[in-house]
């Protein structure tokens, strides 16, 4: 179990900075994701980690000692593709012991190996199998196991659930955290998707532009976002001009805007006069009688089986976007009231 | 840095062998024909010190060999016509047809390339000859009292060298039609449009690079056969590339054989790049 | 109505492509003893006089041994052309196409042509066989190249990645991983190649050494003379031995392909 640790790592292209110093220590046994839109360069950094790519700058060590100059076939790590990238001459268990003779392990070993690893990701009957008789499912779970059965130093992971529908992707998502937490083995993922990136993960780091706009937990990111990139990027949110009215000595902003009167944590830069923008979550607008909040109306609305979205008017023209439990279904047009908590209002910053 | 620098010097090692051959033996050998041409006779050697532009001079002053040469462009051209014509309606076929015979047809398709060429300009001497099947066949029926002169003239030859370059036409023109999307078609019928006009219209056109290519490769390849026009045509009939090895391996005169080669290369090159831009221009072809 | 007519049309350019094929081989089975068509009778006699001729015989064994070779050597340098060209070459990638396409677009006889003047030129003249064999690997290279690339096309680099990351170095991922997946490719191109070679006429003819004679030129040397069905014997046995090598390679690549 290894603990990895970048070192304003850079890779420079000369027409294009993908990867631009970023630093960052994972811990032993720790599963982070880098999350960002194509091109952020979580893909490269992974690269680089994987040794596929060479940094321009930068150091990577895993437990310490740097890695930079170590061949790929050398880190000892556990890559699983996107597109899986079994080996289709080789049955599964041929794809399992691949990777385990290369490191001259006695046949017994192997055996028993691809046993234990085969009854994990529940395919014992498949051995014998050929890649391409196997769902993408199946596909995905063998290039884990063929991870996972040389024991490596940590598991990287590149945008695996992309090519599988839904379902499977929420079922898959359980099942890879399930298993790395019983191997306990340091996990780099590399995602597009943010659900995929909270559910899965003790700690997001979230890329824009090859720099690390965020780390932190995945409560950290979606309650506390640090940009407003941050907050569009991980889930929905309403984002909202306010005006400074007040700085107080205890830390903390009045505001005024569009919803009425507000106090939050001030920010810095906050001044009266100044306009912020200020981030709430559809799901923290509570929808309640006309009279009990905010005057809105209500301009459409989608059911969603478990949630209902709907797209609200202020007063003032302004547009937001609210999510409740169906309890109660309002209608196109109906006029109700808005209701947000003190603590779910986030500034995040100040306008120029 | 290192490791991509290094990575990429030692991917050349794999082009290296290849790129070698092909510099050292086919690249500076095309460059001594061009030297040869314009070196002195010898006598008795292939041959002698210094240059001359003698050997052209010799090729535009005799009007044998400037006949001899339209002549075997005259070949070249009719044998690339005659393929287009017999060939695209196979490659056709063989790109859209359905395929329980496709693979045998296929196989005949590609089985001159894999009989020898001797083989082959044999079988149609066998078939061309005064005696030989066509006239045997012509005779026995009474439709002919003589036999008709298949062989030894241009006619046997255009037939012969049709036969041996057929496939080299086929090819490409199959190749471009399986790669014309067949929806394309269906989308036309359903607008209305007849086979002849799906033909002109939309096959035609968006199959010219593999017509193209198939002329071009038909044609050079006609320019260039020897052993066809010289079984087939004998000593009565020569085409150019049949006199410029026998200049060369019968009587060893170097200098005058490239410089016939060269004239028959370029003037062969210069009708290919005519024909590349006027198809070029009228189908807005690469 | 007019696809009768497409379809009969079709027919008789196959029956125009097979036919020299066809008449040679019916005509090597002419009891009589003058080349003529339809045979006046059938039997083996001229097979029989081809297998005590030894001149035809050796020359068989000249066009074995140097489309092996040939093969050998075509199939190495065409591997590694076709692996740079299509996983290093980058920018260059078209330069390269054509550069090994060129044994092929350039007409044979120049080619041959080529070869003489330039082996007289260096000095090493047609003495040895080695000219003989270059001409021939230069001329099967393209065929080498055009089946490997299309198979390393269908090549995922992943699967390269996937080996490296779980500990295999170059050679290892080449013998283990790259190599059976391209060897459709290579086998198809090595067929190719020693057909070609096997078959080949003008480059053979210009390069040949004193005393050495491959089917082909012999072949063409016995009919500018003789008038015999023999030479169809021996053209009929070369189409056989073709066919055998043929459908040999199909059943062995048959069953790899079935693999995946």
């Amino acid at each position: 179990m290894t603990e990895v640790s970048i070192e304003r790592l850079t890779m420079d292209y000369g027409v294009h900075l993908a990867v631009d110093g970023i630093s960052l220590r994972i811990r032993n046994g720790e599963f982070i994701s880098l999350l960002g839109p194509s091109g952020c360069g979580k893909t490269t950094t992974l690269k680089m980690i994987a040794g596929f790519e060479q940094a321009t700058s930068g150091a990577i060590r895993f437990d310490g000692s740097d890695v930079m100059q170590v061949p790929a076939e050398k880190r000892d790590i556990g890559m699983v593709f996107q597109n899986y990238a079994l080996f289709p001459h080789m049955t599964v268990a041929g794809n399992l012991a691949f990777g385990l003779e290369m490191r001259k392990l006695p046949k017994a070993e192997i055996q028993s190996r691809i046993a234990k690893v085969l009854e994990m990701v529940q395919l014992s009957s498949h051995a014998e199998r050929y890649p391409i008789q196997l769902s993408g499912g199946q596909q995905q779970r063998v290039a884990l196991a063929r991870a996972l059965v040389i024991e490596p130093k940590i598991l990287l992971l590149d945008e695996p659930l992309a090519n599988l529908d839904a379902k499977l992707r929420e079922e898959m998502r359980v099942f890879i955290r399930e298993i790395q937490r019983r191997v306990g083995i340091t996990t780099v993922y590399v995602t597009h998707d943010q659900a995929e990136a909270m559910t899965m993960s003790d700690r997001v780091v979230v890329m824009f532009g090859g720099k690390i706009a965020q780390m932190g937990t995945p409560a950290e990111i979606y309650d506390q976002p640090a940009s407003v990139e941050v907050a569009k990027f991980v889930g929905q949110v309403n984002l909202m001009r306010m005006t400074v009215d007040a700085v107080s000595a205890d830390g903390s902003m009045d505001l005024s805007g569009p919803f009425g009167p507000i106090r939050v944590k001030a920010i810095a830069g906050a001044a009266p006069g100044r306009s912020v923008t200020v981030a709430v979550r559809p799901e923290a607008i509570d929808l309640v009688a006309l009279g009990e909040g905010r005057p809105a109306t209500i301009v459409s609305s989608y059911y969603s089986g478990s949630l209902m979205d709907y797209r609200v008017r202020l007063a003032d023209g302004t547009l937001i976007d609210v999510q409740t439990f169906p309890r109660q279904r309002f209608a196109d047009g109906d006029a109700v009231g808005l209701s947000v908590s003190a603590d779910r209002w986030w500034p995040l910053e100040i306008n120029a | 840095m290192n490791a991509r620098a290094t990575k990429k010097r030692a991917s050349l090692l794999l082009i290296a062998p290849a790129g070698l051959l092909i510099f050292f033996f086919l690249v500076l050998p095309y460059l001594t024909i061009v030297v040869m041409s314009f070196r002195v006779p010898g006598d008795g050697t292939p041959y002698a010190p210094g240059f001359t532009t003698g050997n052209y001079l010799h090729f535009f002053s005799d009007s044998f060999f400037l006949v001899q040469t339209f002549n075997t462009l005259m070949i070249g051209a009719v044998c690339t016509l005659v393929c287009l014509l017999l060939g695209f309606p196979v490659a056709w076929q063989l790109a859209r047809g359905n395929s329980r015979w496709r693979g045998i047809a296929y196989g005949i398709v590609l089985s001159p390339l894999l009989v020898g060429i001797v083989i082959r300009s044999y079988g149609w001497t066998i078939i061309l000859g005064n005696n030989g099947m066509i006239n045997r066949t012509l005779i026995s029926m009474g439709l002919v009292d003589r036999p008709v002169g298949l062989m030894y003239n241009t006619l046997g030859i255009v037939i012969a060298l049709s036969h041996v370059f057929l496939p080299f036409m086929i090819l490409p023109i199959m190749s471009a039609i399986q790669g014309i999307d067949p929806s394309l078609e269906s989308a036309a019928r359903s607008l209305g449009a007849s086979r002849a006009t799906i033909i002109r219209r939309i096959i035609l056109p968006l199959s010219m690079p593999g017509i193209q290519a198939g002329c071009i490769l038909t044609f050079v390849l006609s320019l260039s056969a020897y052993v066809t026009p010289a079984l087939i045509g004998g000593s009565k009939v020569k085409t150019m590339a049949v006199t410029v090895v026998d200049t060369l391996v019968d009587t060893f005169q170097w200098p005058f054989g490239s410089a016939l080669a060269l004239m028959l290369a370029v003037t062969g090159a210069v009708i290919v790049v005519i024909f590349a831009r006027l198809t070029r221009m009228k189908w807005k072809v690469a | 109505m007019s696809k009768t007519f497409f379809t009969i049309f079709c027919l008789l350019i196959y029956i125009f492509l097979l036919a020299p094929i066809v008449v040679v081989v019916l005509a090597s089975f002419n009891a009589g003893a003058f080349l003529t068509f339809p045979p006046q009778g059938l039997s083996f006699r001229w097979y029989v006089v081809f297998f005590h001729n030894e001149v035809f015989w050796r020359a068989i064994k000249t066009s074995f041994w140097i489309a092996g070779v040939t093969t050998v050597i075509s199939c190495i340098i065409g591997t590694m052309a076709a692996i740079y060209h299509v996983q290093f070459a980058g920018k260059l990638k078209e330069t390269v196409r054509v550069a090994m396409m060129a044994p092929l677009l350039l007409p044979e006889v120049l080619t041959a042509i080529a070869l003489l003047f330039f082996v007289y030129t260096i000095g090493i003249g047609t003495q040895t066989v080695l000219p003989m064999i270059i001409g021939h690997v230069l001329i099967t290279l393209p065929f080498v190249f055009i089946n490997v690339s299309a198979s390393l096309e269908t090549y995922d680099v992943s699967w390269t990645m996937a080996a490296r990351s779980l500990g295999a170095g170059p050679f290892t991922r080449f013998r283990r991983i790259m190599l059976p997946l391209i060897k459709p490719g290579v086998i198809g191109g090595a067929l190719f190649a020693f057909i070609i070679s096997f078959d080949v006429f003008t480059i053979s003819f210009m390069l040949k050494s004193v005393g050495m004679s491959t089917l082909p030129l012999q072949l063409y040397d016995y009919l500018r003379t003789n008038f015999t069905p023999e030479a169809a014997a021996v053209s009929s046995l070369s189409v056989f031995l073709t066919l055998v090598v043929v459908v040999v390679t199909e059943k062995f690549l048959g069953l790899k392909i079935h693999r995946f």
